[in-house]
């Protein structure tokens, strides 16, 4: 008792540095600090529960209802989890989705990496010049990048069978290569941030380790695997959540080029969501799909983390 | 407790369930309005005396180009009624109604035809019943097939404009080229099955020849249910089947005259005097056709004539569709107005005087018929194109509206089956199903959704 007596003060001292901060400072005036603390972040708060936690909820509470257009709906239970999984459109939707991440993820992050590992130490100019050109399918609209790939592949007068020698093969209207179009659409889309991000954090690798490395002779594999990999990892972890998201995501792409056909070839959920929503204004299983995507994702990306083995995000 | 996973996750989820969940709910925010200025279940009215009115319409014709002459004449009538609009394309515009009914915000008038009008938003009991209008003495001289077509169970949804007749159409200077003239009627502007074969084969070899500079006879589109309506038509006309049976409670393309005619669409593309293309919409297959890489339309009408006149470099020679006792049966598109039901009455009747002045006042309801670039649903109009510039260029036109068929449109089951129609034409094209399997599918399928 005596010993807890004596180290009680001594454990409760932190909490009387924490306090230091406000030392001298009157409680209105704290009171007032503190209520404007939270108005700043009201504007951030009230977005985030209106456009994301709110429609959240919605989406959960609405893949229990069966509900057409202007309809208030009527619960169903698990009904539409279970015609999810008899559903052949969503299942092949599930496969092409899968598809589209197991390749475009690593693909785009290892292309980026190598592109940024090339660029990363060229003239400012040069890597700006490189940074640019990579960017700039990001910064342009999609219908525009559509619109040109939409030229390059068409069967009649398209680019890409000009050159190849391919004339009067549809790209996008076979089984065999539509879904690989989309994938090549989307990589060329979804490689800019990455590079501009790799370009940033390979800049900010400590040079005098890589210098200590060196003197010591380690090779340039050795350099990258046991110096530069593990500073760039954070990044590389963001990298790969946010690709992993758009490629889940992948919508426009397949509205716009192939509208999920031929036969189902291009169909992702996501595109699936929008069909079901849109075309047949079945809002419950539609919302169903959301929340099963969803899973999916945090799945996914939990994967990612527990793979990468940190916590840095 | 490390919170930042469990809350990147958390995160992750959040937006995707908030892309999923923007779609469905009665108040979830939709990005319709636009140019809208009053959400609906407001009252609308500026004051006692004012009503406000939104108007969405679909590009019909240059209908939308003119609205606003329209709506100043209408308002040297009735100043009181304030009408503003906005043009919704059909990319995206059934996406934007949608959303707009889901959340609430409807316009309170919509130009579009009875597919969407009655079919879709009608049958889901957002739409207000015009049956009062229909039963003024102005509504009498509307044809029976055309008021049959704009009500559900007795209930108007829709009040008529103008309508026409859907159409094919036919590079004539390559037809000339190919020999191929020979195979079509040109004062009825008919040609039998036969003869359609006969022509495409014929501009086949003259393509090989190198004496045309087309790239394909045909294209028969089917990535998307845009202008659907054409590739249904051929099927339907090559050995005179029907898309539905004659009370529209069953699809029948299963029909011994459907697969015949599918079956020979399928040889025809094996042998290289058509093309499919899995990737095309009537759009682009319109594209295709204005920039001559390819010889015949399966999706034209004046609309169309007019929107592509620029850039055909060549005649497109209005035809009907090729059938086997060379009477073709057209599918009728007719466009005109409908009311959303917003709940407020004062909106309702001042969208219906609208409705009466564009539709039924002899003067402005003509030149609003000639807008949509159509023909008059009203028969005391006559020919409202007679003694115009216009004359010449809308008489083949008219002449396809001698051949309408039977309206289906309305069937059931209609935007299901749209999709599992073009779903069908791409399983026959790529070989993915041979067509009795294919047909067999479709049929089904589409029938399960007639309720």
């Amino acid at each position: 008792m005596a010993q807890n007596a004596v180290t009680a003060p001594a454990e409760r001292k932190p909490k009387k540095q924490r306090q230091s901060q406000f030392s001298g400072m009157s409680k209105a005036l704290i009171r007032r600090e503190t209520i404007s603390a939270y108005l700043f972040l009201l504007p951030s708060l009230i977005f985030f529960v209106g456009f994301v936690v709110i429609p959240m909820v919605m989406c959960v509470v609405y893949s229990f209802l069966d509900m057409g257009l202007g309809e208030a709906g009527t619960f169903t239970g698990l009904s539409n989890y279970v015609r999810m999984f008899q559903d052949p459109v969503f299942i092949r939707g599930f496969w092409n989705t899968v598809i589209i991440v197991v390749v475009a993820v690593p693909t785009v992050t290892a292309f980026s990496l190598w592109v940024g590992s090339a660029i990363y130490q060229m003239k400012p100019f040069t890597r700006s010049f490189f940074r640019c050109v990579f960017y700039l399918p990001v910064v342009t609209g999609t219908v525009a990048v559509t619109v040109v790939w939409k030229w390059i592949f068409n069967a009649y007068y398209g680019v890409l069978n000009q050159v190849i020698g391919t004339t009067g093969y549809n790209w996008l209207g076979e089984e065999r290569t539509a879904l690989a179009c989309i994938i090549m659409i989307l990589f060329t889309t979804s490689i800019g941030q990455p590079i501009v991000l790799y370009v940033a954090a390979l800049g900010n690798v400590d040079q005098s380790l890589i210098e200590a490395a060196e003197v010591d002779g380690a090779t340039k594999l050795q350099v990258f695997w046991k110096i530069k990999w593990p500073q760039i990892m954070p990044t590389t972890l963001y990298i790969l959540v946010i690709t992993t998201i758009n490629s889940f995501q992948c919508f426009a792409l397949i509205q716009l080029l192939t509208s999920g056909g031929p036969n189902h070839a291009t169909d992702t959920i996501m595109y699936y969501i929008f069909d079901t929503v849109y075309r047949y204004n079945d809002f419950g299983y539609a919302n169903a799909m959301g929340v099963v995507l969803a899973l999916i994702i945090a799945v996914f990306s939990a994967l990612q983390f527990k793979i990468t083995k940190t916590d840095n995000g | 407790m490390n919170m930042r996973k469990p809350l990147a996750l958390l995160l992750a989820a959040g937006l995707t369930l908030g892309l999923a969940a923007c779609g469905g709910g009665a108040t979830t925010e939709s990005p319709s309005g636009g140019s809208s200025e009053t959400p609906a279940g407001s009252t609308g009215s500026g004051s006692a005396e004012t009503v406000s009115l939104t108007l969405w319409t679909y590009p019909v014709g240059s209908f939308a180009d003119n609205l606003d002459a329209t709506i100043a004449a209408f308002n040297e009538v009735h100043p009181e009624i304030q009408i503003t609009y906005e043009t919704i394309d059909y990319q995206n515009g059934d996406t934007r109604v949608t959303s707009a009914i889901q959340g609430g915000s409807t316009p309170d008038l919509i130009f579009e035809g009875p597919e969407r009008l009655v079919g879709n938003w009608g049958r889901s009991g957002v739409m207000v019943d015009l049956s009062d209008l229909w039963a003024e003495d102005a509504a009498s001289d509307i044809s029976a097939g055309i008021a049959e077509s704009s009500q559900l169970d007795g209930a108007y949804y829709m009040y008529p404009l103008s309508v026409t007749a859907h159409s094919m159409a036919i590079n004539y200077e390559v037809f000339e080229a190919a020999g191929a003239l020979q195979y079509i009627d040109e004062e009825t502007r008919t040609w039998t099955t036969d003869g359609f074969v006969s022509a495409m084969a014929a501009i086949r070899d003259a393509i090989a020849a190198g004496t045309v500079n087309v790239i394909t006879p045909g294209i028969v589109y089917c990535g998307g249910q845009g202008g659907d309506q054409g590739t249904r038509a051929l099927v339907n006309n090559l050995y005179s089947g029907y898309f539905t049976n004659e009370d529209g409670t069953a699809y029948t393309a299963d029909s011994a005259e459907n697969i015949q005619a599918l079956e020979l669409l399928k040889t025809m593309v094996d042998d290289g005097s058509l093309d499919a293309n899995t990737s095309f919409v009537a759009s682009d297959e319109l594209q295709a056709f204005a920039n001559q890489t390819c010889a015949v339309t399966f999706c034209w009408n004046y609309s169309n004539y007019v929107q592509y006149a620029e850039q055909t470099q060549f005649t497109p020679y209005v035809m009907a569709f090729p059938s086997d006792d060379g009477v073709p049966e057209l599918e009728m598109g007719f466009y005109g107005l409908g009311i959303f039901d917003n709940g407020d009455e004062a909106k309702i009747e001042a969208a219906k005087e609208f409705i009466r002045f564009v539709c039924n006042d002899e003067t402005q309801a003509v030149e609003c018929v000639k807008q949509t670039g159509f023909f008059p649903v009203h028969e005391n109009f006559g020919d409202v194109y007679a003694g115009t510039d216009e004359e010449e260029t809308k008489a083949p036109f008219a002449l396809m509206s001698t051949y309408l068929g039977r309206f289906y449109n309305l069937t059931p089951g209609w935007t299901e089956q749209r999709t599992n129609w073009w779903n069908m034409l791409q399983q026959i094209f790529t070989d993915a199903k041979d067509v009795q399997t294919a047909v067999t599918d479709y049929v089904t399928a589409s029938n399960a959704n007639i309720g």
